[in-house]
């Protein structure tokens, strides 16, 4: 405990008076005044002084220190918020970026299917002017042994025989012209369906393809 | 009422309360705050280095932002390391059984829950002080 002195509480008991100015805080718990009566008063007074501006500063504390924790409550529900949505965000990007992936295997699995249809119409195409053209080749060798046969045994017996001798030349000029225009529309064939017969190069009025 | 106290705890607005509640309950005279138990650390060891007086108290909160380790092994190395004979325990708005137990092994003699009434909670521990003080008060939990 600590004694003040006859002139120091003079002092502190006009600046109390006059301007309202008091001691404050702990100090006023270690003074001792219990001889005197009028320093018994001013710490009385200093210490009710004391006590309302600290219960005022201990309840906006508390309302401040209350109002923190909310903010940082909100704060942390801000972040789980958005860290949801960041997740919600990345699922959404994974799954479009698996459609897209499952678009392009789609498109590549079409593209192959035409492709594989493409290549059996050839197939089948060309397995029907292979048999056409074995049937003409049998056709016109047929035509064409029959003629000569017969143009020989009149050739070997002597005998004039004017309908045989123009029917083989006539025959064999026939074929001959008509085997260049079977070979001629084989080749047609052949090359409208290498060129303008490839899906590629249809013009399709459908709106399948942009 | 008692002679000195420290309190260790990240929060300054905290120290504030603590220091206006204190005071309008006639808890303590002198009271030193720290932020953090690293500063507390050196504080202590610097206490019983030059010999000094060690405060009379210390309430230590459970998580101190700041710290490189919590206030249950701030008490655990005040009890063990520098020395004990210092009314010690936790302050924290947790009121977790499994830390409680830890920080009794660790040596603390109370555990005050924060609220916004801590005031009648500082109160029942005024009165326990000096069971505290004596060794003859088992751990107890604020609430």
């Amino acid at each position: 405990m600590i004694k003040i002195s006859e002139d120091v509480k003079k002092q502190l008991l006009k600046l109390a008076e006059d301007k309202n100015i008091y001691l404050e805080g702990n100090i006023l718990k270690v003074i001792n005044a219990s001889e005197d009566v009028e320093l018994q008063e001013y710490i009385k007074n200093a210490r009710q002084k004391d006590d309302t501006m600290r219960e005022k500063r201990l309840e906006i504390t508390k309302k401040v220190q209350s109002q923190n924790d909310e903010l940082l409550e909100w704060k942390s529900e801000n972040e789980k918020i958005n860290n949801q949505l960041k997740e919600a965000l990345d699922k959404a990007e994974k799954s479009e970026h698996r459609a897209l992936k499952s678009k392009e295997e789609a498109e590549k699995a079409k593209e192959a299917a035409i492709n594989d249809l493409d290549l059996l119409q050839k197939r089948t195409q060309n397995q029907l002017i292979e048999s056409i053209v074995k049937v003409s080749l049998w056709v016109i060798s047929g035509v064409g042994v029959i003629t000569t046969v017969m143009f020989a045994i009149t050739l070997f017996r002597g005998v004039e025989n004017k309908i045989v001798e123009s029917m083989w030349s006539n025959m064999f000029g026939i074929l001959l012209t008509n085997s260049f225009s079977i070979i001629g529309t084989i080749m047609g064939v052949k090359y409208a369906s290498s060129n303008g017969g490839s899906p590629k190069n249809k013009k399709c009025n459908c709106k399948c393809h942009d | 009422m008692i002679d000195s106290i420290l309190l260790v705890d990240d929060e300054n607005l905290f120290h504030l309360v603590f220091e206006d509640a204190c005071s309008l309950l006639d808890i303590a005279l002198s009271l030193k705050t720290f932020n953090s138990a690293d500063e507390a650390e050196k504080y202590f060891k610097k206490i019983v280095d030059t010999n000094s007086k060690k405060p009379d108290c210390i309430f230590v909160d459970l998580n101190i932002i700041g710290s490189t380790f919590d206030g249950i092994e701030l008490i655990r190395r005040i009890n063990f390391v520098h020395g004990d004979g210092v009314v010690i325990g936790i302050i924290s708005s947790s009121n977790d059984d499994m830390e409680q137990t830890k920080a009794m092994k660790a040596g603390a003699q109370f555990w005050i829950i924060k609220s916004d009434q801590i005031e009648p909670r500082l109160e029942e521990f005024k009165k326990d002080f000096d069971g505290y003080a004596n060794r003859t008060l088992p751990f107890k939990v604020y609430k």
